[in-house]
């Protein structure tokens, strides 16, 4: 074989070694490109989930401080009322003392009421903590599918993290909402007295 | 209502105190908790209540699971069961229904929603 021949032999199986190199590198891409579309999906739905927590949270928490503020304004109210009530007494305007003990009892009332209402505006912890649960799990999703592009690099970081993390049991409603119900209670209601009839 | 033993079943704590102190305020005060249907099986047992006021998403055992369980017990056949949860999709309401629950809310709920739904169980 003439020198010539040696040299196109040898280039012809690098450029071989080379396409076939160059084809195993476009299907290791390949295959990181599925696990790369879908957590470059999942990133704005975690996000989403997010700022809707952190809308609802705001929305409960400024529901609540309504309440608080009606209750701190009477209290405030009250205990002017109870320094009256004594002055009425001491002056023997026992008349006057009894309307306003009335309008103490009426206020201490409206106080309890706005104490409850508080206590029902706490459902969103709840709520939140599912729509929390939704975003982790799908935070956790967006973790495996770059576990799967870390190993097909050859990182050894997922089984040194995994080793670390026990995975954690979610328990969530993905549509819990605090104020967008998709059955209204009336609908409710008459599916179930469809049902008994 | 003074015979009546609520068992309220809700994996979230802040959840069941709030369901506990709405019970106690409409005049239910013989209420005990479990933190899943597993945790309310194993105590029903004992505790021997004769209604039910449970959630759905939970952990160890959901409540359709729970409420599939019960009716498929002899002694819980006829127990009235309401479910409480955050579902609100109607083909979740539709499986619930089906399992074997008598009455639905959608959380967050009212005191009088909760006081009315317990005494329409109970009256059907």
């Amino acid at each position: 074989m003439a020198a010539s021949d040696k040299v196109q032999a040898k280039i012809q199986r690098e450029i071989f070694e080379l396409t076939t190199s160059i084809a195993g590198l476009v299907a290791s891409f390949k295959k990181l490109k599925r696990p790369l579309a879908e957590s470059h999906e999942k990133v704005p739905q975690a996000t989403d989930q997010l700022d809707k927590i952190s809308e609802q949270t705001e929305a409960a928490a400024h529901q609540m401080l309504d309440q608080i503020e009606q209750i701190t304004q009477r209290e405030d109210e009250l205990i002017k009322g109870t320094e009256h009530l004594k002055a009425k007494i001491q002056a023997g305007e026992s008349e006057e003392a009894v309307r306003m003990i009335d309008k103490i009892a009426e206020m201490a009332n409206n106080n309890l009421n706005d104490a409850y209402m508080i206590m029902d505006s706490l459902q969103f912890q709840d709520i939140t903590a599912q729509q929390m649960d939704h975003a982790a799990s799908i935070l956790e999703d967006i973790e495996t599918k770059l576990d799967t592009i870390l190993d097909a690099m050859g990182d050894s970081v997922r089984s040194d993290r995994a080793a670390r993390v026990a995975p954690k049991t979610r328990a969530y409603d993905p549509h819990a909402d605090l104020f967008d119900r998709k059955t209204n209670q009336e609908d409710i209601d008459s599916l179930f007295d469809k049902k008994q009839q | 209502m003074a015979d009546l033993k609520i068992i309220a079943v809700d994996d979230s704590p802040t959840m069941r105190r709030i369901i506990i102190n709405t019970l106690k305020r409409a005049g239910y005060t013989d209420v005990i908790e479990a933190n899943d249907g597993k945790d309310a099986l194993a105590k029903m047992k004992v505790e021997k209540p004769n209604f039910v006021i449970t959630d759905w998403n939970m952990p160890e055992m959901d409540g359709l699971t729970f409420v599939t369980t019960l009716r498929g017990m002899d002694e819980f056949k006829q127990l009235p069961i309401l479910m409480v949860t955050t579902r609100s999709v109607k083909d979740d309401i539709v499986e619930a229904m089906k399992a074997g629950v008598n009455n639905y809310i959608v959380k967050p709920f009212t005191p009088d929603t909760l006081k009315a739904k317990i005494d329409q169980t109970l009256a059907g």
